[in-house]
């Protein structure tokens, strides 16, 4: 059977049903397979329940006509998440409260007869701040006896990753890009030390995981068809609370930054920064962009100045560091609409999985109506190399409005970048970028930043 | 007992077998905890309140 054209090219791996966007709206359709699964998730409360304690996005039931109307059950209207981020987009304790998320939803749903069929990190989003769970239709009937169909996938999703931050590196994060259903367990065990053997968790979890995978690898087994495998409900409770507790006792602690101290190792002053702010928020303010995206976040100063506005943030850093301590700020003051992510400018998520249409592209999510670059284009022309020219057409096919800072050769900040190396940027000059970012962008306002040589820029694309 | 037709994850033979031997392990352990709280509440200790929604804030530290 072929796709229909409103199928989402993600959604297309679990015949329980599949999401399509019709003008603009997207929906999920259930298919009949899943009509007493979907039953049971309404009719038990949890539902409700998962809802209420915000681990599960909303819906309501519409009258739109299915996609694929043979398979039909029904057509649910799934709450809209305001920006579809991916695990290698998330600081450490992003993808820890993802998989804490995924086991206190798990474990709710054995309490109500069902359990969850999949655990994909990529089913986890965040919505209003915290990890919640954006597949409605991850929920089975539990049948007492049956394994949990979906370990496999949460230790690589998951525990694998979030080990191999803690006790490797945590850049390591990266390695979700590549493999797109999770770190394989033989790779995670070869690369964690030695002493995570005796951790109880990593021990059993991961490294005799992976042995058990080698071991029988070549051969079949269906414990859902034998009577001798059978993990009963107590079992299968305490499987759950060993991952809930290795999952927890996983730590990340950046180490060789100031951790806290971003700003105080910068040249401004105090009142070029507080001028910087103001110019931020009272330009957010007046434009009233719906979405804003600041690239190059840092630990998302100037981008609660943008939120302050009432503006969805995503605060995009290169610094694993920074993005962490972004995220702890959310959780600590309960921010709703601003969501830190990882990202390289130089280098930004790619489209990926099947057919290069699973995993949008860093750009296929925008473009939005305002963008910051605060004190990142000496970093991008400078270090990077990039024309000023292909920076502000970068810039105007990602956004409407442009705040954007000039940091002019003679900023101490640029000096450090010219010391080790040749200037071979002629054009690096006030007037050249001006000059380059008029090809794509109005300038409405230029404004000399107090007490330095550096100028913020309010530009509309044209 | 049969493979649902929604089963579209392959759980794999091994890690089916590992999780089999670690669960068998841990729900000994979770059933001597159950039977340490009855005993503890046979001698009149206070039973802890039940965690289900105290956990709703999936934080970490």
């Amino acid at each position: 059977m072929q796709a229909p054209k409103e199928q989402l090219s993600a959604s297309f791996r679990d015949p329980s049903g599949f999401l399509f966007s019709r003008a603009g709206i997207l929906y999920r359709q259930i298919n009949n397979a899943y009509a007493n699964n979907y039953a049971r998730l309404m009719d038990s409360g949890l539902y409700d329940k998962l809802v209420k304690a915000g681990l599960l996005i909303s819906h309501v039931e519409s009258q739109q006509p299915p996609a694929i109307s043979e398979l039909a059950f029904k057509v649910i209207q799934p709450e809209r998440v305001s920006f579809i981020s991916y695990p290698y987009e998330w600081s450490f304790s992003q993808l820890k409260d993802a998989a804490l998320a995924t086991l206190n939803i798990q474990k709710r749903a054995l309490k109500l007869g069902m359990s969850l069929k999949d655990a994909s990190a990529y089913n986890i989003q965040f919505v209003r701040g915290k990890a919640a769970l954006i597949d409605t239709l991850s929920f089975e009937n539990y049948k007492e006896g049956e394994p949990w169909v979906a370990y496999r996938q949460f230790c690589q999703h998951f525990l694998a990753p979030l080990a191999l931050m803690a006790y490797c590196d945590v850049r390591l994060s990266q390695l979700l890009r590549v493999y797109i259903d999770g770190v394989p367990l033989d790779l995670a065990s070869r690369l964690l030390p030695v002493s995570t053997k005796l951790n109880f968790g990593l021990l059993t979890h991961i490294h005799l995981h992976a042995s058990a995978q080698k071991r029988y690898s070549d051969k079949a087994v269906a414990p859902r068809t034998s009577t001798s495998l059978r993990v009963n409900r107590q079992a299968f409770i305490g499987l759950i609370e060993s991952l809930e507790n290795t999952v927890k006792k996983l730590t990340w602690k950046p180490a060789g930054t100031e951790w806290g101290d971003y700003y105080e190792n910068t040249n401004y002053t105090d009142g070029a920064f507080e001028h910087k702010r103001q110019l931020v928020r009272e330009w957010s303010i007046e434009k009233k962009p719906a979405v804003v995206w600041d690239l190059g976040g840092n630990t998302g100063v100037f981008t609660r100045e943008a939120a302050s506005s009432g503006a969805f943030t995503v605060s995009f850093d290169i610094d694993p560091a920074a993005v962490e301590q972004n995220y702890r700020t959310v959780k600590s003051k309960k921010e709703q609409n601003v969501l830190p992510l990882l990202l390289d400018l130089t280098n930004p998520s790619p489209a990926l999985g099947w057919n290069n249409t699973e995993r949008d592209s860093f750009g296929a999510r925008g473009p939005v109506e305002m963008a910051l670059a605060l004190a990142v284009i000496h970093h991008l022309a400078i270090s990077n190399n990039v024309p000023l020219l292909q920076l502000a057409n970068f810039f105007a096919a990602h956004c409407k409005w442009l705040v954007i800072e000039f940091v002019p050769k003679s900023d101490s900040q640029v000096q450090k970048l010219l010391a080790s190396r040749e200037d071979i940027f002629p054009e690096y000059t006030r007037e050249g970028f001006e000059q380059a970012f008029s090809t794509g962008f109005t300038i409405h306002r230029s404004e000399s930043v107090r007490d330095s040589d550096r100028t913020l820029y309010l530009m509309q694309t044209r | 007992m049969h493979f649902s037709p929604l089963l579209y994850l392959d759980p794999g033979s091994g890690s089916f077998i590992i999780q089999i031997l670690i669960a068998v392990l841990l729900g000994l352990g979770v059933a001597l905890r159950a039977s340490w709280g009855s005993i503890k509440k046979y001698f009149g200790a206070k039973q802890k309140p039940e965690e289900e929604d105290s956990d709703s804030d999936n934080a970490s530290s």
